[in-house]
């Protein structure tokens, strides 16, 4: 389990990824060819892997993003120190802040 | 450039247009109307009119005496349908459901949601002008019974007609979504883009286009929320203008009256939403330290804070160290609400996770 500031990166067992995600297309990369995990929508701020690798949508309990690296990777950010990833599959999950009611998502 | 890269190249552009402020390119908007009209299949208007705020393009529109009827579902609607059509037919519904999560939808909550409130803020400053008051007088401070009573036929009568011309806009830069949607996609809607690229929201009438220029400011939140504690989230040329925080509209007075908060104001406001705004401005840190907050659990993870207040449920925070020094070599700490149930400051850092206190346990940290 890796954390990059708001972001959490979790290891999932490759027996536990849905068949679906594993034969859905990646998340198209951004203007530099990252994929990318978060994104500040005001900074630009972003926490991205540089390198090969797949980011998928799945809805439901394993999602809103799985990330696979079958080289292993590396997540960068402006602002964070980067984190070196072992090849596999993880769960990206974004912080939460409580509002009474409701939850939403931090800003980083 | 592989077909992914054209995506996300579009979808910063339609972004950038959708937060675009300043003065429009007049001459590039006019042409971009005129082509519109002109891939509709109709006459270019006779006539071109500018306004500084969609405020002020809704007084004029209704003060045309000739405009012709609306040919906003010539002008954009119809040929948006035709193009989703035809894209629809082309990709597939899967391929049409991808396509779309991957450009407008990231887009489409931000803008709908900035038009809604622009549209409310337009009915109420309109309304509140057309029976008499200056439209930028802070509306809220019409409290006065009789007053009130008085105005209230005529304002539903204003409200209804503000609401029909609002109806007859075409949103220009906050059409970003579905624009975005559409880029490279398909010529006849090259019109309306050029128009959303370089001016504000617009009406197409048969004789005549009225047509509004852009923002001045526009601050909005990382969850790009409109946002700011100082002054307008959002204001136009002649001073039409949105207060909001976080994305909750607010009143200007309301605002500026943040500035000399005290721990007792913010304990006196009744209002809940009203005294969250007021806590986030002042400070949670700030309030914490002064209002006797107890400091309820410590461990690796962080230290977990309560704050006890009347008539609502606890504010509970975890103070955590952000793990990447500043450049001072300071580490920047930072609060974060969770549920008034967390025991512990592990629970509470895990929960803004959506982890139990056992799962959670990051190897490594930046």
């Amino acid at each position: 389990m890796y954390r990059q500031g708001d972001v959490l990166i979790a290891p999932v067992e490759e027996t536990a990824v849905p068949a679906r995600a594993k034969a859905a297309a990646s998340e198209p990369r951004d203007a530099r060819g990252r994929l990318v995990l978060a994104l500040g929508e005001v900074t630009g701020h972003a926490h991205a892997i540089p390198g090969p690798g797949r980011l998928v949508r799945e809805p439901g309990p394993m999602g809103p993003l799985l990330l696979e690296l079958p080289e292993g990777g590396r997540v960068v950010h402006e602002e964070h120190a980067p984190i070196a990833l072992p090849k596999g599959w993880y769960r990206v999950v974004r912080q939460r802040e409580y509002v009474p009611g409701a939850y939403r998502i931090v800003a980083d | 450039m592989n077909a992914d890269t054209n995506h996300t190249t579009a979808l910063d552009k339609w972004r950038a247009v959708a937060a675009a402020t300043g003065p429009a390119d007049r001459a590039a908007a006019e042409a971009g109307i005129r082509l519109a009209y002109r891939t509709a299949g109709l006459a270019e208007p006779a006539r071109v009119l500018w306004a500084d705020s969609p405020l002020a393009a809704v007084a004029l529109v209704r003060g045309l005496t000739d405009p012709g009827r609306s040919v906003r579902d010539e002008v954009r609607t119809r040929p948006w349908a035709e193009e989703r059509r035809r894209l629809h037919d082309t990709l597939g519904p899967a391929g049409w459901a991808t396509h779309w999560q991957a450009t407008g939808a990231g887009l489409w909550d931000l803008t709908r949601a900035l038009a809604e409130q622009i549209r409310a803020g337009v009915t109420e400053a309109a309304t509140a002008e057309g029976a008499g008051a200056d439209p930028r007088t802070d509306v809220s401070g019409r409290e006065a019974g009789e007053t009130r009573e008085a105005r209230e036929v005529p304002e539903a009568r204003e409200a209804t007609a503000v609401r029909l011309v609002l109806l007859d806009a075409v949103l220009g830069q906050h059409d970003a979504a579905w624009l975005a949607a559409f880029d490279g996609r398909g010529e006849r809607l090259a019109g309306l883009a050029a128009v959303a690229e370089h001016a504000g929201w617009w009406w197409p009438y048969e004789n005549v286009a009225v047509v509004c220029e852009r923002p001045v400011e526009l601050h909005r939140d990382e969850a790009g929320r409109l946002d700011r504690g100082d002054g307008p989230a959002l204001a136009y040329a002649d001073g039409f203008a949105l207060h909001a925080w976080r994305g909750m509209p607010v009143a200007a007075d309301f605002l500026a009256g943040l500035a000399g908060l005290t721990p007792e104001r913010i304990r006196a406001e009744e209002n809940a939403e009203l005294r969250r705004v007021m806590l986030e401005y002042y400070g949670y840190d700030r309030y914490l330290a002064v209002s006797g907050a107890r400091h309820e659990h410590r461990d690796g993870t962080g230290v977990l804070w309560r704050v006890e207040l009347a008539d609502d449920e606890d504010v509970v925070m975890v103070e955590v160290v952000n793990s990447t020094p500043e450049p001072d070599g300071s580490h920047r700490t930072y609060w974060l609400r969770v549920p008034p149930s967390t025991r512990t400051a592990r629970e509470g850092v895990a929960w803004t996770f959506g982890l139990s206190a056992e799962e959670y346990e990051p190897l490594v940290q930046t």
